[in-house]
């Protein structure tokens, strides 16, 4: 009798001590592929070490039916507890459901957030409230295929006289295998408005200017002198130049990357993303060097630029809502930031350990070149997104309709001020 | 009076049991997966996009129809949509009723069989692979179509990268995939046709021409009809090809309505694109009854 007391006591004092561990799981949607799917799985583990009994399961979709699937989810009450991606595209999810949380005082309670500047903070913002909290700056240099500028004798390009250079060579001496007919100085992108407009940022910011588009203050920019010379040498990219694959007006991600990767472009974007793959012998095998964008003009200092951020959101119908704030805290934390950086190449601290990392990766990890963040529009001007659909449609007219004699100043002027009418129009809407 | 009716209408259904008890599941299962999601398409066109999904959404009566009418992007698609069915309609038929009548005359005996199977085996191929290697094959920088053009010395053809070629591409790659279908079902009513009425004419005197118009091309009216309204059908929702091939572009110009709104779909602007839906779907709704009615008339005449 006593030795069953003594066995009931130990099963009773067993499930005592084992009764706070009990299996929880959140649920993360993003867009990252097997990348992110390694990193959110690394972080689980971490984060599993402080929280016993909690597992991270992430879901990756193909980027376009992220959108749908989060929309849908949160509008019908079975979101998952956090989503990631872009802070863009949080921002569409925000304007379809209206039901993010505000992150500001998920945020606040941290106690590591001081390597978060104030850039990052206001892209994390929109209609006042914090959407997002930033997890992984995204940087874009300009790439170089190394051995087609050793072939050519060429340094890095500094300025757009040395790439215009640079790109003819490359097509009058295109590698073995291929043909002048095949073979292109640039790899743009331009199907979708987002598409056109990131490529336009990266020789805007990169060339040392600020406001692609519109300013802070909700002026247009455009056919500002500098701002107009970079907008007309980048359309001569397109069209009279041949610097580009006469297709790359229906090209998005998917077909620019197959012409980088195909060997057919000597330059191309360089997101921190990008390197891990690239480095492969399958794709460009190392063979690529990076650097700042050109500048346009003497005097400016040309830099890589912060194209994007990425963030942790949180609907307000997540089923585990304390537990996934407290999942966005420790995604900050230095755990998961350097498996972040190891995993998707990607951070926002500025203590990590990058001894392990190859010396391209760590060319960006260091980030030691200038880095100019893009000005984030949609954080000032929410009708920012319809603002850009147009410009998009109307730069897409002017590359499908180039004028004769290569001039773009009539075109500039026309589209800044059909650009004015529709800000004005928007903002008085909105 | 109503009571002796409903007796009579009950020991129809009970004498013709049997029949009914065999339809009964498909008309559930037709009820359930095509009539039903239809009817949900339509009530979430009038509904706010951001509570469409939900259990009590915020019904806003037409105006996501106004919203769409009032974007001439909208408009513009919907009249692209428009032209590039008739055109496609008209080539795919042509085409097909062309080599239907090749196929089936006297003049390629050898190979028939081959040719037949060769000109249907599109119809097979996963249409994302076709057009995947159709826009390969207009690349302008290393495309099959320009280097053959090229070495014909000819002019380079814009394919899919200029506006004023990229509809005329997208067609081409149309042509290739579906004509075999409608090719097939001019040969089998070809080969039901009387070939007696043709003899007679002949012995009467009239020429190969006044055969083919008088004699035979009316009794291929079962599959022009057939054909004309499933390819209507077909070619209204152009979508896969456009997709693989051009993404609505370059600068809208193949950006018809059901990629249109399957882009809606993606923003989650759902009211929109339900009412997009909605509206294709009234005009396919509306030409097939149409052709059917037309066809009908003259055929009692």
């Amino acid at each position: 009798m006593r030795c069953l007391t003594g066995l009931t006591g130990l099963v009773a004092a067993g499930m005592l001590a084992t009764a706070p561990v009990h299996a929880q799981q959140l649920t993360i949607w993003h867009d990252l592929g097997d990348n992110g799917i390694a990193w959110f799985q690394r972080m689980g583990e971490e984060f599993a070490r402080t929280r016993p009994g909690v597992t991270i399961r992430s879901q990756s979709f193909p980027t376009e039916q992220w959108f749908g699937r989060v929309i849908g989810a949160i509008n019908t009450d079975s979101a998952p507890d956090l989503i990631f991606n872009n802070y863009e595209r949080v921002i569409r999810v925000q304007s379809q459901t209206n039901r993010l949380l505000d992150m500001r005082p998920v945020l606040a309670a941290s106690p590591d957030r001081t390597f978060l500047g104030e850039a990052e903070l206001r892209v994390a913002t929109y209609r006042n409230r914090m959407l997002i909290i930033p997890i992984q700056r995204v940087q874009m240099a300009l790439g170089v295929r190394k051995s087609w500028l050793d072939r050519a004798g060429e340094p890095f390009p500094q300025t757009w006289d040395d790439v215009q250079r640079v790109a003819r060579k490359f097509k009058e001496n295109p590698p073995p295998g291929s043909t002048a007919a095949n073979t292109f100085g640039f790899a743009l992108q331009a199907a979708r408005p987002r598409d056109l407009i990131h490529m336009l940022d990266l020789f805007v910011f990169g060339s040392g200017l600020e406001h692609t588009l519109i300013d802070p203050a909700g002026t247009i920019t455009i056919d500002r002198p500098a701002h107009a010379r970079v907008l007309q040498e980048f359309l001569r990219t397109y069209t009279s130049y041949g610097f580009v694959p006469p297709d790359t007006i229906n090209h998005s991600f998917t077909e620019m990357y197959q012409v980088i990767e195909g060997g057919r472009a000597g330059m191309f974007r360089v997101g921190d993303w990008n390197v891990r793959r690239w480095e492969q012998p399958n794709t460009l095998g190392g063979d690529f060097v990076v650097g700042p964008w050109p500048r346009f003009e003497a005097g400016r200092e040309n830099a890589v630029v912060a194209g994007g951020m990425r963030g942790v959101a949180i609907p307000e119908n997540s089923p585990n809502r304390q537990l996934a704030q407290d999942f966005a805290r420790f995604m900050l934390s230095q755990p998961a930031q350097q498996a972040s950086l190891e995993v998707m190449g990607a951070f926002v601290r500025n203590d990590l350990n990058v001894s392990a990392l190859t010396p391209l990766q760590q060319w960006f990890a260091r980030a030691q070149h200038r880095l100019v963040p893009s000005d984030f529009p949609e954080a000032t001007h929410a009708w920012y997104p319809e603002l850009e659909a147009a410009f998009h449609r109307r730069l897409l007219t002017g590359i499908a309709n180039p004028p004769a004699n290569g001039d773009w100043s009539a075109f500039i002027t026309a589209t800044a001020q059909e650009m004015r009418e529709a800000a004005q129009r928007l903002s008085r809407n909105n | 009076m109503a009571l002796s009716r409903l007796s009579a209408t009950l020991r129809l259904l009970w004498r013709e049991r049997i029949f009914y008890a065999f339809v009964a599941p498909f008309a559930v299962i037709t009820i359930l997966f095509g009539i039903w999601p239809i009817l949900l398409s339509i009530q979430v066109s009038f509904t706010a996009s951001a509570t469409a999904l939900r259990a009590t959404p915020t019904w806003v009566g037409f105006a996501n129809y106004w919203t769409i009418f009032a974007d001439p992007l909208f408009t513009t698609s919907l009249w692209r949509t428009l032209v590039y069915t008739g055109l496609s309609v008209v080539a795919n038929l042509a085409f097909a009723l062309a080599l239907a009548v090749l196929l089936d005359s006297t003049l390629l005996r050898r190979g028939n069989m081959a040719i037949r199977v060769a000109l249907f085996l599109p119809v097979v191929t996963p249409d994302v692979a076709g057009y995947v290697v159709w826009r390969w094959l207009f690349d302008r920088s290393f495309g099959a179509v320009n280097a053959g053009l090229d070495m014909l010395g000819l002019p380079a053809f814009g394919g899919l990268s200029s506006p004023a070629t990229a509809t005329a591409a997208i067609l081409i790659a149309e042509l290739w995939h579906h004509s075999g279908f409608y090719m097939l079902i001019f040969l089998a009513n070809l080969a039901i046709r009387d070939k007696q009425l043709e003899e007679a004419a002949a012995i009467d005197g009239a020429t190969p021409w006044q055969i083919w118009r008088l004699i035979i091309l009316p009794q291929l009216k079962p599959a022009l009809l057939i054909n004309a309204v499933y390819a209507t059908i077909q070619f209204l929702k152009t979508f896969t090809v456009v997709v693989v091939m051009t993404k609505g572009g370059p600068n809208d110009q193949t950006n018809f309505v059901s990629y249109y709104a399957y882009q809606l779909f993606d923003q989650g602007r759902y009211g929109e694109a339900t009412a997009m839906a909605t509206i294709l779907f009234s005009i396919i709704i509306v030409l097939s009854l149409s052709m059917l009615w037309i066809s009908e008339r003259s055929g009692t005449k």
